[in-house]
């Protein structure tokens, strides 16, 4: 493995070492907990953007402290960032943003100000609720654009350095968008269990270093063998484990894409200025969210992608899941009208799958190699 | 069994549902008079004011479960793929219209709407607004749900006249905007114009209506019993509430207020034997509501407090109307922080719970169905700090499927025995 591919891997694994590091140096660190907050205004503020999340290796470990509050309905990520914050994991925080980019999102907000408000803890960090909305209309808009004004004069962005870490965060993406060519052309160069880790990573790392590194990954890769076998887009519930990628491709397939912002989606389209406008037009237009409205705009780009050219789709939905099975059923249609298979996963592939979903991807990918 | 209904406000209450859905059903089928289904968090004044009849989602799925066919629908939508961990409460309505047979709902199932309407609340909302209204062919609106960020505890204090400031003015704004995009979809189905004027006078209703609510809850504090059951609260309440400030609607709360008043100047209890005063935490149970009379006989354990009544005053009064849109605005768009989040949720429930004096406290923590499964832990923890033992109880609303009456029976018996 080249040194390039396995710095990104360890940040993958250690997701808030980079900004410890920074923190050491005295760089302030201000931490996010979705992709829709705009890392740029965070960077242009002279800070360091951490997205918060546990490390790969401490998924399945219990919460206590967030099970005394929170009700089952939360999901296991949400709750292992609240959870991590009651435990004080990222004490360094200057400032918690919290986007309204879906409803256990929001309701960690009010959770940690009310644990904040009656001293549950003292280790609650300020906080910021961004209250951005996904629906697509003028109103939407117009009120999303006056919380992002809202944000930008909080954290006292200054619009010299918002040039510098647009131009910044830019080439991250056009350098996450040549690994994507790696995957998306055929034969594949490089495997989705690696471009999982490798896009994530993007959410850790000071993104001049991020960017250097995914670009010597690709430089690498080209000269890497072809990968060969079944070519699967993912789809349902964020990916913030490499686990399902791991089981399929152990089976010989290749996840060639991920409609997820933890993967293929986590750079997507450059921001296209230098102003607060186009910040939050990118974050507004581009991101995904559950929230995002009408369903044709939330679909577009896995149908785009499907249209592209795939040999099947495994969508995943796993107990946690209570919002992206309502989408299931029409997905699930799509995908068939155009004779594509597809496979449901309902396990937690965080974990080890049981013997009857490994047989069952084994069964999935071997039909595909076979024209079934 | 079935315990008899005891004020002649929940039979005409009754009465005037099922006479108002028949007579809807009349309108839309033969006259092609257009009608709405909406979220029950909407402002559904607005349909009223523009003559659009509205079902709330929750009144429909509570209906179909009441008539104990939350499982045959909710099998059938698991068997189209959507699998069993999705919201029930929100859902079973759309069911009864996508999947099984929608001729067995109750009466007959529900007709096209000429447009749905929902906020975004929980990330479900809008999913199933979109698939329902695709399924009818009919138009849907959905109005986005902004987060609060100004928290005063004791929120019921400022919402009656402060209500500008406590509800902040930019979402205030948002919600406006939305609504009055709602109002031009109306006007496009229906022909008609809409009058502020005419809204005016409905909020003017709405707060005539929820101040005799408040006598009603006054009374059900100070008298010795309650004179009233939670069950019969309810009916009253709701069948009010979907229709709220129209003429009957405040007239029926002036009767309902009449004759709690009259029952407790006659010394008449709900449930003479009441030696112990309970609180449901959290929607009702749907599929059982015996549940809510089950201990009395046994345990002298009534249930006198849901949030259906107590909400209606601090929920929905609003004073200084002089921009009746913004103030509607200003009651819809925290409903759902004021009853299930914290810090208000907490904060109310106990407040409500000591000037009831309630000695125990039921809290539903349901399994799915976001929107009312949060913040159920703060309100426990809240409760017991104010001295008010609690108990949880893990069940859906509509959902009966794993509903295990006796066992729960069983449970609130303990408790009460134990910790009351």
């Amino acid at each position: 493995m080249s040194a390039a591919r396995e710095t990104l891997f360890w940040h993958y694994r250690h997701r808030s070492a980079a900004a410890l590091a920074a923190h050491q140096a005295g760089v302030p660190v201000v931490g996010y907990t979705s992709n829709t907050v705009p890392w740029e205004l965070i960077r242009a503020a002279g800070c360091f953007p951490l997205l918060l999340s546990p490390d790969v290796d401490k998924l399945n470990e219990p919460t206590p402290l967030a099970d005394v509050w929170m009700e089952p309905v939360f999901d296991s990520r949400i709750r292992s960032v609240f959870d991590g914050i009651l435990a004080d994991a990222w004490p360094y925080l200057k400032l918690l943003i919290i986007p309204r980019t879906s409803e256990p999102e929001y309701k960690l907000y009010l959770y940690l100000r009310e644990v904040a408000r009656q001293e549950l803890s003292k280790n609650v960090p300020p906080l910021h609720l961004y209250d951005l909305l996904h629906t697509r209309s003028p109103i939407s808009r117009g009120y999303g654009l006056a919380r992002t004004e809202e944000l930008k004069l909080r954290l006292e962005v200054r619009p010299e350095a918002l040039e510098k870490a647009v131009d910044e965060s830019n080439r991250a993406r056009i350098a996450l968008r040549g690994l994507q060519r790696l995957r998306t052309e055929r034969p594949s160069k490089i495997s989705g269990t690696d471009a999982l880790r490798i896009s994530s990573a993007f959410y850790f790392m000071e993104r001049g270093a991020y960017t250097d590194l995914v670009n010597q990954v690709c430089e690498d890769a080209n000269s890497a063998p072809a990968l060969e076998g079944p070519r699967l887009l993912m789809k349902g519930m964020p990916l913030h484990h490499p686990g399902l990628h791991q089981a399929l491709e152990a089976q010989d397939a290749v996840v060639i894409a991920e409609d997820d912002w933890w993967g293929t989606r986590a750079g997507g389209a450059n921001i296209s200025g230098f102003d607060v406008d186009s910040v939050f037009a990118k974050y507004y237009l581009d991101e995904p969210s559950p929230r995002v409205w009408p369903a044709s705009a939330a679909d577009s780009w896995f149908e785009d992608t499907l249209k592209a050219g795939v040999d099947g789709v495994v969508f995943y939905l796993p107990p946690d899941d209570d919002v992206y099975g309502w989408d299931y059923p029409r997905q699930r249609d799509f995908v068939h009208a155009r004779g594509i298979p597809s496979l449901l996963i309902k396990e937690d592939a965080s974990r080890d799958l049981s013997v009857e979903a490994t047989a069952e991807l084994k069964r999935f990918v071997e039909a595909i190699k076979h024209g079934g | 069994m079935a315990v008899e209904k005891q004020l002649e406000s929940t039979r005409a209450a009754s009465e005037h549902q099922k006479a108002w859905f028949a007579n809807l059903r009349r309108e839309v089928f033969e006259e092609k008079k257009p009608y709405a289904i909406a979220q029950a968090d909407m402002p559904l004044e607005l349909f009223q004011v523009m003559d659009v009849p509205v079902i709330s989602n929750q009144w429909w799925s509570a209906v179909v479960a009441a008539k104990q066919l939350s499982a045959y629908y909710l099998d059938s939508l698991n068997a189209l793929g959507y699998h069993e961990g999705l919201c029930r409460y929100c859902s079973l309505s759309l069911a009864s219209s996508i999947a099984g047979d929608p001729g067995k709902a109750p009466w007959g199932g529900l007709p096209k709407p000429a447009v749905l309407a929902a906020r975004l609340t929980c990330d479900c909302i809008q999913r199933v607004f979109e698939t329902w209204a695709a399924s009818f062919g009919a138009q849907f609106v959905p109005l986005d749900s902004a987060g609060a960020t100004h928290l005063p505890p004791r929120w019921w204090e400022l919402s009656r006249h402060r209500w500008s400031e406590l509800f902040e003015p930019h979402r205030l704004d948002l919600m406006t905007q939305q609504m009055e995009v709602l109002i031009r979809v109306l006007e496009q189905k229906t022909g008609r114009t809409f009058s502020e004027t005419r809204l005016l006078e409905l909020m003017e209703g709405v707060n005539r209506q929820e101040e005799y609510f408040e006598e009603v809850r006054d009374l059900i504090c100070s008298a010795p019993q309650t004179p009233v059951r939670m069950n019969e609260q309810v009916t009253n309440v709701m069948t009010t509430q979907w229709h709220r400030g129209s003429d009957w609607a405040v007239n029926h709360a002036r009767a309902f207020r009449d004759e709690v008043k009259q029952r407790v100047a006659q010394g008449i209890a709900a449930y003479p034997g009441e030696k112990r005063r309970l609180m449901w935490v959290g929607a009702g149970l749907w599929h059982d509501t015996d549940f809510y009379t089950a201990f009395e006989e046994s345990h002298g354990a009534v249930f006198v407090w849901s949030m259906y009544l107590a909400f209606g005053p601090d929920g929905y009064i609003r004073y200084g109307l002089d921009d009746p849109m913004r103030a509607l605005a200003s009651r819809v768009v925290s409903m759902n922080e004021q009853l299930h989040n914290p810090p208000w949720a907490n904060e109310w429930i106990v407040d409500q719970a000591r000037r009831h004096r309630i000695e125990g406290a039921v809290i539903l923590v349901p399994h799915g169905s976001r929107p009312s499964a949060t913040g159920t832990f703060f309100i426990e923890r809240a409760l017991e700090q104010a001295g008010i033992p609690t108990l949880e109880i893990w069940a859906d609303m509509v959902d009966g499927r794993r509903w295990d009456s006796q066992s729960m029976r069983q449970r609130v018996a303990r408790f009460v025995e134990t910790r009351m």
